[in-house]
């Protein structure tokens, strides 16, 4: 069946796009597949008599250290997910058919809730609830016992006001598109309002808030920072494989591996069974009749408006705390009351290599996936074969793929008795780039879709090369997806950390890493001006997408 | 301009047959029109030619040069798309230079060439307007300036006009062949539709399934359909049944001798249809018919006026469905559905077919 044709290229030659689909293909296997590969090959030596075996996996689901990390998991996963729906898909319906005012607002705020780094959450938490936090010692000093913020529901709280967004803005979209009549089809058939939300209106977003939830579960499932700051001995799958990969340092990674593999498996599972649960439900309609935002009085308008700032502004407090902090005058670790910029002093002086590294990296990593976006955009949308869709299919791996795991699989795969490119900054780079290459793709095919084959064929038909009429035709016209794209890359990578604290050296500190390791020696105010800056340069790129953006919130999900 | 000459040229997709065969002798400033239904292969061929297809086998020659195997920006065709494909970032003057950059002409020449595509195209006051800010019918306006320019070899045209309002269609339609011959452009131009066909074209290529049906003048087309499909395709036909008894062709409708089939030898195994156009028929009331008429006695079921004729529908006392085109005088627009009439026709005007989709014309 292929062969004619494919007979017939090769007689030709291969054409630019035979090449691109080849150069990308080496590269999804050099950086993806590959140190893939290589981890789950790992998981199956023992780690320290080297054996063959399935002895790794074996001691996971037999130890208690591991079982107990698997339990963790599983319930801070699950009820951190729970929590974001519970509070997600009220904000939702609120938004969405009441009159709120400020509106706009609520969803800027749940955005930037989103991209700020997760650890920024924890270590503020502590700084409000924690064992010497101001809200615990308000409450000590009005005679009253706060509960702890360390252990398994402090992480639930983070994960619930950090991961509701993802629910909130699907289900939102979603909620804005779902056709009125349905409503006014059961209203009339007797439903009262609660019904209709139950057995009508919630079904029909269900799809939405599952995907929204689902986000949260893998996320939270993979998430490091939270659980190694709140934890103080609740143990979960990313904190024992980052233990694991310390401890084994210099030798073979095996047991990190193998449990990151674990963490990972976890997500997948889950993914599998939600899209088997929604290949089951597919509600087309057409959209003729669009929802009605009523308009609320007295109390039930003021609880609804209470409910909405409330949520947001309690994700938003730790980022408040967090800018707050930076310009407490410190010495040393020590806040000494008052107010000032030494933090931001000792920034420049202790860690300016640091701000330095993670533009220099994350800038570099997101010129290469602008480049490489654009062409496997171009390839997925325009050519319709195996291959394509093979690497279309590969796109999705790098969201569910832990950090942890792409880490350890490239300091196993590029330290070889050849070359050793650990330690140096393009492996961090590399990193970056494959960890955040797929939001880069997602929005480049989004805009290449709306543009009609015929505009390319125009081009070389009047004597452009394909290369020309990418180049000069093709670019473009996508490019608000290719930047849009490469924003929402840079605000991910610039927050990256679980890959990077397993990579980094002396020389290649960035900004999350120095911000986490100064949590833990206790340095918060150097912490709080870092994270500042990178709260800084993420707005700012928050806001660039705000203006180049169709389509803002699901932007961002 | 150029002759184009397309020797036994094969593609398929999988298992489907896309093209089967073609070959096509198109001479040098004529205006070559691909009809045929959708799915018909018409497509297929001209973006065959274009390079945005490559065949399975077979040749393209233009002048005397083989391009089959060139890739499309090397083949120095000129293309205008249904859609237009303006490019939307460019100015119209910048859009109608883009071919002309490509081909690394000097800066002076494309300014006056440009002018003088837009002079023709009659766009010239709107050479710094972008796209967006043209109505359809001068986005294609664009389109056309735009592939004449780079002087093609051969222009190729796919559907230009089927995305524009009726009237606009008609108008720019004129235009289109106006240009055409003023230029001398060697032009193929896909179409289904069979009205735009006729009107422009020197020749119009008939395709189904993948096969030509029949390549020939507009006139020709219409009046010696090669077979049954294209009776069928281009312009309204009536299509009646037939026993054939001993070489004699009988119509059934009428019970009269329509044609001897003694010349053609036996008769085709799949039977005999015959032919007739709506126009050739009158509708008489009157019982005695002129000797060499054909006279069908039919059930009138509907009339309708549209202006400068009255299309009657009717059913013969064997069942088949008839039309006829005739003149509206008082007489017929006063016919009530359910009245009994007779439908008559000239023999002449009768042909007769093998009765399978693409059966062959019998006389």
């Amino acid at each position: 069946m292929m062969s004619p044709s494919l007979f017939s290229r090769v007689r030709r030659g291969l054409d630019f796009w035979t090449l691109v689909t080849i150069a990308i293909v080496v590269v999804l296997i050099v950086l993806l597949i590959l140190p893939i590969a290589r981890v789950f090959i790992l998981s199956f030596f023992d780690a320290k008599t080297g054996e063959f075996g399935i002895g790794n996996y074996i001691q996971i689901f037999t130890r208690n250290y591991y079982l107990n990390g698997l339990k963790n998991t599983l319930y801070v996963g699950f009820m951190g997910t729970l929590g974001a729906c519970l509070v997600g898909v009220p904000l939702a319906f609120f938004t969405s058919r009441f009159r709120i005012k400020g509106s706009a607002l609520i969803s800027t705020l749940a955005i930037l809730v989103l991209v700020a780094p997760p650890f920024i959450g924890a270590y503020s938490w502590i700084m409000m609830l924690g064992s010497n936090g101001f809200i615990t010692n308000f409450f000590a000093w009005l005679g009253i016992t706060t509960p702890t913020i360390y252990g398994a529901h402090g992480i639930i709280l983070v994960f619930t006001l950090k991961f509701f967004p993802f629910v909130f803005l699907m289900t939102k979209t979603a909620l804005s598109a779902v056709n009125k009549s349905f409503e006014d089809a059961a209203e009339n058939l007797g439903c009262n309002a609660w019904q209709r939300f139950f057995k009508i209106t919630l079904p029909l977003v269900f799809p939405a808030v599952s995907t929204g939830a689902i986000i949260c579960f893998v996320l939270s499932i993979a998430d490091f920072g939270t659980p190694a700051i709140l934890g103080r001995g609740f143990r979960t799958l990313s904190t024992i494989a980052y233990s694991a990969y310390t401890s084994e340092l210099g030798g073979t990674p095996s047991m990190a591996v193998t449990v990151s593999l674990v963490m990972m498996a976890i997500s997948i599972f889950a993914l599998i069974v939600q899209r088997r649960i929604l290949a089951t439900r597919r509600y087309a309609s057409a959209m003729t009749n669009f929802p009605v935002v009523h308009k609320l009085t007295g109390m039930p308008n003021l609880a609804v408006h209470v409910y909405c700032y409330a949520v947001v502004c309690i994700a938003m407090a730790p980022t408040f705390v967090v800018v707050y902090t930076s310009v407490l005058e410190t010495n040393g670790p020590v806040f000494t009351g008052g107010y000032g910029l030494t933090s931001y002093v000792r920034v420049l002086a202790d860690a300016p290599e640091a701000i330095l590294n993670s533009f220099k990296f994350a800038l570099m990593a997101v010129v290469l996936i602008a480049i490489a976006s654009g062409l496997i955009s171009y390839l997925i949308v325009r050519r319709d074969n195996a291959v394509s869709g093979a690497i279309d299919v590969l796109m999705m791996v790098p969201y569910l793929v832990p950090g942890v795991v792409m880490a350890i699989g490239f300091v196993t795969t590029f330290r070889t008795g050849w070359f050793d490119l650990t330690g140096t900054g393009l492996i961090v780079v590399m990193i970056f780039f494959i960890r955040r290459l797929p939001y880069g793709v997602r929005s480049a095919t989004t805009n290449m879709r709306q543009i009609k084959p015929s505009i390319e064929e125009a081009a070389i038909n009047l004597g452009a090369s394909p290369l020309k009429a990418f180049v000069t035709i093709t670019v473009p016209l996508i490019m608000p997806g290719l930047i849009v794209g490469s924003l929402m890359s840079f605000i991910t990578a610039i927050n990256e950390l679980s890959s990077t604290l397993i990579v980094y050296t002396s020389g290649t500190v960035t900004m999350p890493v120095k911000i986490y390791i100064s949590v833990l020696d206790g340095e918060f105010g150097l912490a709080a001006a870092l994270s500042t800056i990178l709260l800084v340069c993420t707005g700012i790129c928050v806001y660039a997408v705000f203006r180049l953006a169709e389509d803002r919130d699901s932007t961002f999900i | 301009m150029s002759s184009v000459e397309i020797i036994s040229l094969r593609k398929s997709y999988g298992d489907v047959v896309a093209l089967t065969d073609i070959g096509v002798n198109i001479a040098s400033g004529s205006f070559y029109t691909l009809l045929g239904p959708s799915g018909c292969g018409k497509t297929t061929l001209l973006r065959t030619i274009a390079g945005f297809h490559f065949q399975d086998a077979g040749r393209i020659v233009i002048d005397g040069q083989d391009i089959q195997d060139r890739p499309a920006h090397k083949r120095d065709v000129g293309m205008v798309f249904q859609d237009y494909a303006v490019f939307p970032h460019l100015s119209v003057a910048a859009n109608v230079a883009f071919g002309l950059k490509q081909r690394k002409v000097p800066a002076a020449d494309i300014g006056r060439r440009v002018a003088d595509a837009l002079r023709i195209v009659q766009l010239e006051q709107f050479a710094e307007r972008m796209p967006h800010e043209l109505s359809g019918g001068q986005q294609q306006r664009v389109g056309l300036a735009r592939a004449m320019i780079i002087n093609p070899t051969v222009l190729l045209m796919d559907e230009p006009l089927s995305n524009l309002d009726a009237k606009l269609r008609v108008d720019l339609r004129a235009e289109l062949r106006r240009i055409q011959q003023d230029l001398g452009m060697t032009t193929i131009y896909v179409t289904h539709d069979q009205e735009e066909a006729l009107a422009m074209s020197d020749t119009v290529c008939v395709m189904y399934g993948g096969i030509i049906q029949q390549a020939a003048s507009p006139f020709e087309i219409y009046r010696k359909p090669a077979n049954r499909f294209v009776a069928g395709f281009v312009g309204a036909n009536n299509f009646l049944s037939t026993a054939v008894q001993g070489g004699r062709v009988i119509l059934k409708a009428s019970e009269q001798v329509v044609g001897e089939l003694a010349g053609v030898g036996s008769a085709p195994a799949v039977g005999v249809t015959a032919t007739v156009r709506p126009e050739s028929m009158r509708v008489s009331f009157l019982p005695e018919a002129a000797q060499e008429d054909i006279s069908i006695p039919a059930r009138i079921r509907q009339i309708s006026f549209i202006g400068r004729e009255v299309e009657v529908i009717a059913t013969s006392g064997t069942g088949e469905d008839l039309k006829a085109i005739v003149r509206p005088t008082s007489e017929i627009l006063s016919l009530k559905p359910g009245s009994d009439a007779r439908l008559t026709f000239n023999r002449r005007d009768l042909m007769l077919f093998e009765n399978t989709e693409t059966g062959r014309r019998l006389t």
